[in-house]
C-alpha cells in the first residue's frame, strides 16, 4: 500500500518573530500539520548553512528559516 | 546614619576621590552607597575612621556637621538612631500609587518600578491595557495596538 | 490590584494614605489558570464591554484573550448565582477549586508618597442624537465599535461584516468630529485631536481586510488634522490610495429599505446639494472625560474645567496637586505617544519629590549560591505539563513521560497538572535536591513569557537560571494540532528529546554586570533640556548641560505666553536661575558636542566650549537641540518691512503695540513652508499661534480687520477654544488649496493678499498693513548628531524616537532620549511633558549603580584566526578586530566582542568560517544536535 508523501521539516524560528507567531498562531488555535519541527534561535541569522544542509543530509525533506 | 559626598571627604583627607571610592569598595570605609554620589555611614563608623587620620578635630567636626546637614535629605529610611540634630524633616513615603491601568497608567508604573520606588496600580475593571486593547492598529506605522 | 477603586485620601504630598476599595472577584486569582472551562459552561451570556457590545461574553469573564491578569472574574450584576441565588456551574467545572462566593469587598489602606492618576477618557455616546440615528440604524457603529469589527482578536476575527447583515461592507463613510468641535447638540467644544487620524487609519487598515476592489472609503470632515510627526504623509498617502476626502458635515442619515445600509444628504462647500447611500457610516467618536474625574478631582483636591478635565500650569503640564500627578486623557484629549510621555513625566515628577527615599521601599530577593555543575554528568529532569486540559486534552502526556524516561540523561520525569503553579515551583526545587538534578526541562508553554518564571526557580534551587529549557507543547502543539492527536503526541515526544538534548549541551551562564556612569549629559538649554536638566540633578543625578548658544533659554525667550495664556518670561526667568544655580549642573554655552563612543551606561564625549575641547562621560543622555522658525521665500518676505513672520511680529507687538493696534487690517497666511513638497509635514504650532495672535489684536482693537488664509485650522485638543474666540471676535477665515495659493503685491497704501473664497466662489482682495507669514518650524542640523551616535532621524531632519506610539522619548540607541521640537514641532507644554519624560527614562538608567546583561551573547574561541569576517557583518557594531604582539613576538590578530552592544543574534557564529565565535545558549554544537536528535524519529518512524 502506497502512503501519500508526508514531508518532515525542520524549522529555524527567530525568538523575536516567526517564533513569537508560532506562539500566536497557538493563542489563536490556528490549525496546521504537524510535519515540522520547530528549533529557536536568537535570529535567523544566526542559521549558517551548514546546519541546512546537515539538516537536509540527514534526511529532512525541507528546510524553513523565518524570522 | 550620616550622609556625605565622597569629594568632601576626599577634600578634607587631601586625597583623591577615586581613594576614597576605593576605600569604601574595599570596604576599609564601611559606607553604603546612596544616590549620586552620596553615601551613607554610620557616625560612630565614620568618627573611628577619621580618628585613625591625625586629622586635627575642628576638621572633622566641620565635616560631620556639614555632611549631618544634609542627613534627613538623604536617609533611604527613617533614622530611628543618631543624635537629634533638631533637623526634623518626615521622610518621604518611597511609594507611588498610580490609578488606571490603561496606557499610560502601565507606562508610569514602570518608569517608577524601574527607578527604585514601590508603586501601587489602582484598576476599576478586571485587567489592565484600557483603551489601547481595543485598538486593532495605530496610526502612522500600522503597528498591531497590542 | 484589578476591580479596585480608591475611596479616600489622607496626608500630605510625600505620605499619603490611601484607601482602596478592593471589589470582590470571586475568583482565587493564585488558583485559576485561565483555561477557560469556568466561562464554557456558564449559562450567562452578557454584552462584551471590550468589545463594545458587539457580541457577548459571560458573567464569568476575561476582559480579552491577552488580559493581565490573565484570570477569571465574576461579574456580580450578571451572575446568576449572585444575582438569583442559584447555579455554582462555573464552582462545578472549575479543576483547580478557584471560585469562591465568600469573595467580599475589601478596604485596603497604602501608604504612599505620591500619587499618578491615570483615568483615561471615555468615547462620546452619540444614542439620543437622533441626526445620527445610531440608535435606529443597525449600520451606523462608532469608530470604537468598528475597531473591534475590524480587529482579528475582535469579534469578526478580523473578517469585516456590518452588523445588519453580516455581510461585507464595500463603501463604507467616516464622520468626523462627533461629540468634539459641537456646542450645539454637546457641549463638547475641544477638539478631540486623534479621531482625523484614527478615521484615515480605519480606511486604510479596511482595505487590508476586506477582498476584492470595489472597495470606497469616504471620510467627511471640517479641517482634517494630521498634526502630528509622520501624520501629514499618512493623510496623502491615503489620498493616493484612494480615499475620498469631502469637506462636508452629513446633516441627514436615513436607513435603506430593507434594513441595511444608510442613505446620507449633505451639501458641499461650493452649496451643492448630495444624497449618497453608503453600506455602513462610522461615526468618529470623540473623546470625554471619565465620570471618574469628578470623583478623583475631589479625593485629590484638584479642579476641572467646563469639560471635566483637570486643570494644570504650563510650567508642569503634570501636576494638579502637591504629590498628585496626571497623565493621559485626565487633563486634556490626545493620542496614545503624548499620553505615554506624559505617564513619565508624571513618573518624573513624583521620582522628583520622592527622591530621597527612593529605593527604600524596593523589594531585592535573594538566591542560595549557585552550584557548579561542571564536572557532574548531566542529570536531566523533565516535568510534563497538561495545562489543566490545554495540553493533555490533545497529547497523551503519560506516552511523553514514558517516552522521557527513556532518553538518555534523563534521570527523573512528571506529569504535572500546571507546571507553572506556585506548588510546582517548590516541587522543582525538591527534586532538584533530591535527585540531584542538575538540568530542567520543562515541557509546557512557551519559553517568550514563562522561561523567566522557571530560571527563577532553578535560581532559587541553586542552579544556573540558564540550565533550563522548555519544549513548547502547547502553543506549538497542543494548540495548533486539536484534530490530530497521535501525531501532536508523537510531535511533543520529539520536542522533549530535542529539549534534553539542547539542555544536555546548556552550560552555566553569567550576566555580565557594567558599571554605570550615574551622569547625564542633556543637549540643547532651551525649556525642553532645562527641564530634563532640573529633573535629573534634583535627583541626585551630576548634569553636565551644553547650549550651542551663549544663553540659555532657546525658543522661549521669543514667546510671550503658553497657548493657555500663562505668560512664559517669568517662568523661563526662574528656570534659568535655578539651572544655572544648581550645584549637580554644569552649564556650558558657545559647546558643540565633538566625539561620542560608548553605549548606554558608559558614554565618553568631547565637546568644545568657547573654543577649548573639554571631555565628559556619562551614562545617559537627553537630546532637546530644539528647531527653529524657517525663513519663507514666498509671498513677498524680504521685500517689505510690512511682511512678517510669526516671531518678528509677536516681536513687533511688544515693541510697539501703539502702531500695530491702530492697524486696519492684518492678514495672516498658513502653511508658509509646511505641507508642502518640500516639507511634507504639519509644523503643528503655527495654527494656534495665529489664533494667539488675531484674538490679541481684536482684543487691542475690536474694529481691526483679521483674516486668516488658510488650509485646516488645525488647533487640536483644548487649543480650539482659541478658533472659537477668534471666530467669536470677528475673525475672517478664507480657505485656499495649495495649487491656488494667495497672491500677494506690495502698494504704498498696503499689502494685498488676493484669495479665492471657495463658499462665494468670489475673489477678494484684502489691502494689509501687516501681512503675518506662519511659516514653518525647521529643525536645527542634526546631521552631527546622528552621525555620533548612529541614532536615527526622519526624511524631514527630525530626530527619531525608538517606537512612535509606546517609547515616545526614547531613541532607537540605548540610553539616549529625545525632547522638544528636535523630534518634532510641539507647543511648550508638550515640550516640557516630553523633557520630564526624558529625564524619566534617563532616571531608570542611571538608577542603577550596575547594569545586568542578557547573557545570551557572542564570545570568541580560540579558532579564531582574526579574519575579521564577523566585524562587518554585525548589525550592532559589537565586534572589533584586536591586534598584540604575542612572546614569540608575531602579531597576532583576533576579534573581540562589546557585550554591552552585542544582542546575541548569531550573525557572527554563521559567518565565522572557523567556529572562532559562538553565541552562548545557542552554540553551533547545540542547534545541529537538535537538529539531529529531530530528525532522529525519521529512521524509525517513516520507512
Amino acid at each position: 500500500m502506497k502512503q501519500e508523501f508526508e514531508p518532515f521539516i525542520i524549522g529555524f524560528l527567530c525568538n523575536w518573530c516567526a517564533y513569537a507567531g508560532g506562539d500566536l498562531a497557538g493563542v489563536s488555535r490556528l490549525q496546521y500539520p504537524a510535519n515540522m519541527r520547530a528549533i529557536r534561535v536568537m535570529c535567523s541569522g544566526m542559521v549558517s548553512p551548514d546546519m541546512v544542509s546537515d539538516a537536509l543530509l540527514q534526511g529532512a525533506d525541507g528546510v524553513l528559516v523565518m524570522g | 546614619m550620616i550622609t556625605f559626598r565622597v569629594g568632601d571627604l576626599a577634600g578634607i583627607l587631601g586625597v583623591h576621590r577615586n581613594t576614597v571610592t576605593n576605600w569604601i569598595r574595599s570596604r576599609a570605609l564601611p559606607a553604603q552607597p546612596g544616590v549620586g554620589k552620596k553615601y551613607f555611614i554610620e557616625e560612630e563608623a565614620i568618627r573611628a575612621f577619621l580618628s585613625g587620620k591625625n586629622l586635627p578635630e575642628e576638621a572633622v567636626e566641620a565635616f560631620l556637621n556639614q555632611a549631618v546637614l544634609t542627613m534627613n535629605r538623604n536617609l533611604p529610611a527613617p533614622s530611628g538612631q543618631g543624635k537629634d540634630r533638631g533637623m526634623e524633616k518626615t521622610t518621604p513615603t518611597g511609594s507611588v500609587l498610580v490609578v488606571g491601568g490603561g496606557i499610560a497608567g502601565i507606562q508610569a508604573t514602570l518608569d517608577l518600578a524601574e527607578s527604585g520606588y514601590r508603586v501601587h496600580l489602582v484598576e476599576k475593571s478586571a485587567g489592565i491595557g484600557g483603551r489601547m486593547a481595543q485598538l486593532d492598529k495605530t496610526f502612522p506605522t500600522n503597528d498591531c495596538a497590542m | 490590584m484589578t476591580l479596585s477603586q480608591v475611596v479616600s485620601v489622607a496626608g500630605n504630598a510625600g505620605n499619603y494614605t490611601v484607601k482602596v476599595r478592593r471589589s470582590p472577584r470571586y475568583v482565587d486569582m493564585d488558583k485559576c489558570i485561565a483555561c477557560g472551562l469556568c466561562a464554557e459552561k456558564c449559562p450567562r451570556p452578557v454584552a462584551d464591554e471590550f468589545n463594545e457590545g458587539v457580541n457577548n461574553r459571560k458573567a464569568i469573564y476575561i476582559k480579552y484573550g491577552q488580559s493581565v491578569p490573565l484570570k477569571y472574574a465574576i461579574d456580580p450584576n450578571a451572575c446568576i448565582y449572585l444575582t438569583r441565588g442559584k447555579c455554582r456551574a462555573c464552582e462545578k467545572f472549575c479543576p483547580t477549586g478557584a471560585i469562591n462566593f465568600e469573595d467580599k469587598a475589601e478596604i485596603v489602606e497604602l501608604k504612599v508618597g505620591a500619587v499618578v492618576l491615570a483615568p483615561g477618557y471615555q468615547p462620546y455616546d452619540p444614542s439620543g442624537e437622533d441626526y445620527y440615528g445610531y440608535d435606529s440604524i443597525a449600520d451606523v457603529v462608532t469608530s470604537l465599535e468598528y475597531e473591534r469589527l475590524l480587529s482579528a482578536s475582535g469579534p469578526c476575527m478580523g473578517h469585516l461584516m456590518r452588523p445588519s447583515d453580516n455581510r461585507e461592507p464595500k463603501r463604507i463613510a467616516w464622520l468626523q468630529c462627533v461629540g468634539s468641535r459641537n456646542t450645539n447638540r454637546c457641549s463638547n467644544g475641544y477638539c478631540s485631536s486623534v479621531c482625523c487620524m484614527y478615521a484615515v487609519k480605519q480606511a486604510l487598515v479596511t482595505a487590508e481586510h476586506t477582498h476584492g476592489d470595489e472597495l470606497s472609503q469616504t471620510i467627511f470632515f471640517m479641517d482634517l488634522r494630521s498634526h502630528g510627526k509622520e501624520f501629514e504623509r499618512y493623510y496623502e498617502d491615503a489620498k493616493a490610495k484612494g480615499v475620498r476626502f469631502i469637506r462636508a458635515r452629513p446633516h441627514t442619515i436615513d436607513p435603506l429599505r430593507g434594513g441595511s445600509g444608510v442613505r446620507m444628504r449633505y451639501t458641499t462647500e461650493d452649496g451643492r446639494q448630495m444624497e449618497e447611500d453608503f453600506d455602513l457610516a462610522v461615526l468618529s467618536v470623540g473623546m470625554e472625560a471619565t465620570q471618574d474625574n469628578k470623583a478623583l478631582a475631589g479625593i485629590f483636591d484638584f479642579s476641572l474645567d467646563s469639560y471635566g478635565f483637570a486643570q494644570t500650569a504650563a510650567s508642569n503640564p503634570v501636576r494638579v496637586n502637591d504629590g498628585v500627578f496626571v497623565a493621559g486623557a485626565l487633563h486634556a484629549p490626545k493620542a496614545i505617544p503624548h499620553a505615554v510621555t506624559e505617564a513619565s513625566a508624571a513618573a518624573n515628577e513624583a521620582a522628583r519629590l520622592l527622591s530621597e527615599a527612593k529605593g527604600a521601599l524596593a523589594v531585592e530577593k535573594t538566591y542560595p549560591d549557585e552550584r557548579d555543575v561542571t564536572q557532574e554528568e548531566p542529570r536531566v529532569g523533565v516535568f510534563v505539563c497538561s495545562c489543566g486540559i490545554n495540553i493533555a486534552g490533545v497529547i497523551d502526556v503519560n506516552a511523553v513521560v514514558e517516552y522521557a524516561k527513556g532518553l538518555d540523561h534523563v534521570a527523573f520525569v512528571e506529569n504535572n497538572l500546571f507546571t507553572c503553579s506556585a506548588d510546582t515551583q517548590v516541587l522543582i526545587r525538591q527534586k532538584a535536591e533530591e535527585m540531584n538534578l542538575n538540568r530542567i526541562v520543562v515541557a509546557a508553554c512557551t519559553p517568550r513569557t514563562h522561561e523567566p518564571l522557571f530560571q527563577e526557580t532553578l535560581k532559587e534551587a541553586g542552579l544556573n537560571a540558564y540550565l533550563v529549557e522548555m519544549a513548547n507543547i502547547r502553543n506549538q502543539n497542543s494548540w495548533v494540532h486539536q484534530k490530530e492527536p497521535e501525531k501532536a503526541t508523537e510531535k511533543a515526544k520529539d520536542q522533549v528529546r530535542m529539549a534534553v538534548v539542547k539542555a544536555v549541551r546548556n552550560k552555566a551562564l553569567t550576566r555580565l554586570k557594567v558599571d554605570v556612569n550615574q551622569k547625564a549629559l542633556v543637549i540643547g538649554g532651551g525649556v525642553a533640556g532645562m527641564t530634563s536638566a532640573l529633573s535629573l540633578a534634583e535627583q541626585g543625578f551630576p548634569v553636565v548641560l551644553l547650549e550651542r548658544e551663549d544663553r540659555l533659554g532657546g525658543n522661549a525667550s521669543h514667546v510671550s505666553a503658553t497657548d493657555f495664556g500663562d505668560s512664559v518670561p517669568p517662568m523661563l526667568k526662574d528656570m534659568i536661575k535655578k539651572v544655572e544655580g544648581h550645584p549637580d549642573i554644569a552649564v556650558h554655552t558657545n559647546a558643540r558636542l565633538k566625539t561620542a563612543v560608548g553605549s548606554v551606561g558608559n558614554f565618553v564625549s568631547k565637546f568644545e566650549t568657547h573654543g577649548e575641547t573639554r571631555a565628559v562621560t556619562y551614562g545617559a543622555a537627553v537630546i532637546a537641540t530644539g528647531a527653529k522658525e524657517s525663513i519663507p521665500d514666498e509671498y513677498g518676505f524680504g521685500s517689505d518691512p510690512r511682511i512678517h513672520t510669526h516671531l518678528s511680529f509677536d516681536k513687533l507687538m511688544q515693541a510697539e503695540v501703539s502702531t500695530v493696534q491702530k492697524a486696519d487690517t492684518v492678514a495672516f497666511i498658513q502653511c508658509v513652508g509646511s505641507r508642502d513638497s518640500r516639507r511634507p509635514y504639519c509644523s503643528r504650532i503655527c495654527c494656534t499661534h495665529t489664533m494667539k495672535a488675531a484674538v490679541k489684536l481684536k482684543t487691542l482693537n475690536r474694529a481691526m480687520q483679521v483674516v486668516v488664509f488658510y488650509r485646516d485650522i488645525r488647533t487640536y485638543g483644548l487649543r480650539e477654544e482659541l478658533y472659537r474666540k477668534a471666530r467669536e471676535l470677528g475673525v475672517l477665515f478664507v480657505r485656499y488649496s495649495p495649487d491656488d495659493k494667495p497672491q500677494v503685491r506690495t502698494t504704498p497704501e498696503g499689502v494685498m493678499v488676493r484669495g479665492l473664497d471657495p463658499i462665494s466662489r468670489f475673489t477678494l482682495e484684502i489691502e494689509a498693513d501687516y501681512l503675518v507669514l506662519a511659516a514653518a518650524v525647521e529643525p536645527h542640523g542634526n546631521e552631527e548628531l546622528v552621525e555620533l551616535y548612529k541614532c536615527g532621524a526622519n526624511a524631514d531632519g527630525f530626530l527619531n524616537e525608538a517606537h512612535p506610539k509606546l517609547r515616545p522619548v526614547d531613541m532607537s540607541v540605548d540610553g539616549l532620549f529625545v525632547a522638544g521640537l528636535c523630534n518634532y514641532p510641539k507647543p511648550m507644554d508638550e515640550a516640557i511633558s516630553q523633557a520630564q519624560a526624558a529625564a524619566a527614562r534617563a532616571a531608570v538608567v542611571l538608577s542603577r549603580k550596575e547594569m545586568l546583561l542578557d547573557a545570551i551573547k557572542s564570545y570568541v574561541t580560540e579558532h579564531c584566526d582574526g579574519c575579521a569576517l564577523c566585524v562587518d557583518v554585525c548589525p550592532y557594531r559589537a565586534i572589533r578586530l584586536q591586534e598584540s604582539t604575542g612572546e614569540d613576538g608575531r602579531m597576532h590578530r583576533m576579534v573581540q566582542v562589546d557585550p554591552a552592544l552585542c544582542k546575541g543574534c548569531g550573525v557572527c557564529a554563521a559567518t565565522c568560517p572557523k567556529d572562532g565565535v559562538r553565541v552562548h545558549g545557542f552554540t553551533k554544537e547545540q542547534i545541529k544536535a537538535q537538529v539531529a536528535s529531530a530528525l532522529e524519529s525519521l529512521s524509525g518512524g517513516r520507512a
